[in-house]
């Protein structure tokens, strides 16, 4: 970046620097709506068939979202440790960090599809296609179309997150950001931990109760 | 990057963030192990979804607060997310509201208190009794 990265309409960098944090604080808010809807659907499909729901929850490998939580929580840190290389300016140790965190979220997601592809197995898929003999109680169909929904929601924004780290990590170790300016590694990274927000609560929903 | 900025915020908000974040991550940890180990216990009716929910939602505002720095950064951000929070409220507490005071066969049939459908065979409920529909 020859120029300086604060736009005319802007007084100073400081100012810049909020207005882009609230604008993505704003997206975050939409986002936290848009699972919002899901985890409604789920209270209420949840309050409906109590059995069938916990039924089925047990019939989860409990192992493999523990496990991604874990991982998930631990990205976080590492996302963190990049903004933290970034205010200090030091653009490598960003790209870093990312790096650890992209291949975090690829652990999250091998898991995830081992997940999916025991799910296709056992027949535990939502609607008329749900076969799975382990659970044969009213509403254990609609489980699974919200574990598929909640879940398959979740994954794509792990992917866009990975993107995004990627592509803000290649340019932090190009130099584009330094100390002065890194609002950019500051919104991915509230990007990547609402990501972990939302698994968070989708954690215990789906697999714990 | 010659842009003379006021440093006093950043240096104030980012001074020593490392240790916050450690400790931070170590509690997601055992907050973790924590809400793994209590659902093996199975508590009882409503309880195990209370402290599910209580811990997830400790862990969010862990999330929230510091690794995405609201509780050191001004301004408006904390306004958005708390209104976001209102309408998660709204929205899941009147659907939850709406079903629970409903007449019993306004419910699917298979739930809760739920008459057997209309048309369809007395049987005790089985698999896939919701999907059928009406003639």
């Amino acid at each position: 970046m020859q120029a300086s990265p604060l736009a005319h309409h802007f007084e100073n960098l400081e100012k810049q620097a909020h207005a882009a944090r609230l604008g993505m604080w704003l997206f975050l808010a939409t986002e936290i709506l848009l699972f919002t809807v899901l985890f409604a659907a789920y209270a209420l499909y949840r309050f409906l068939f109590p059995e069938a729901f916990a039924l089925s929850s047990r019939a989860l490998e409990t192992w493999v979202g523990f496990v991604n939580t874990i991982v998930l929580v631990t990205s976080s840190l590492t996302v963190a440790t990049g903004l933290h290389s970034a205010t200090r300016g030091d653009g490598r140790k960003t790209a870093l960090w990312f790096g650890i965190s992209v291949l975090l979220a690829v652990v999250f997601l091998v898991l995830k599809a081992y997940e999916y592809n025991h799910h296709f197995h056992t027949g535990q898929l939502p609607g008329r296609f749900y076969t799975y003999e382990g659970v044969k109680a009213p509403g254990a169909p609609m489980y699974f179309t919200l574990y598929f929904l909640i879940t398959g929601l979740h994954a794509i924004h792990v992917i866009v997150g990975m993107t995004v780290l990627v592509v803000i990590g290649a340019l932090a170790r190009k130099g584009r950001y330094t100390a002065a300016y890194h609002v950019p590694v500051e919104l991915g990274a509230l990007y990547w931990h609402l990501v972990d927000l939302i698994w968070i609560f989708v954690f215990p929903l789906i697999y714990l109760i | 990057m010659a842009e003379p900025v006021a440093h006093d915020e950043h240096a104030a908000t980012h001074r020593s963030h490392m240790p916050v974040y450690l400790g931070v991550w170590v509690a997601l940890l055992v907050l973790t192990v924590v809400t793994y180990a209590v659902a093996k216990v199975h508590l009882p009716g409503a309880w195990a979804v209370a402290v599910a929910l209580l811990i997830a939602s400790l862990k969010g505002a862990l999330v929230a607060l510091f690794f995405m720095h609201l509780w050191d950064q001004r301004g408006a951000n904390r306004l958005v997310f708390l209104t976001s929070l209102v309408f998660v409220a709204l929205l899941i507490g009147l659907v939850i509201a709406d079903n629970a005071t409903r007449f019993p066969l306004a419910n699917p049939p298979g739930t809760r208190g739920a008459l057997p459908a209309e048309g369809s065979v007395r049987e005790p409920p089985a698999a896939n009794v919701q999907q059928r529909n009406r003639p």
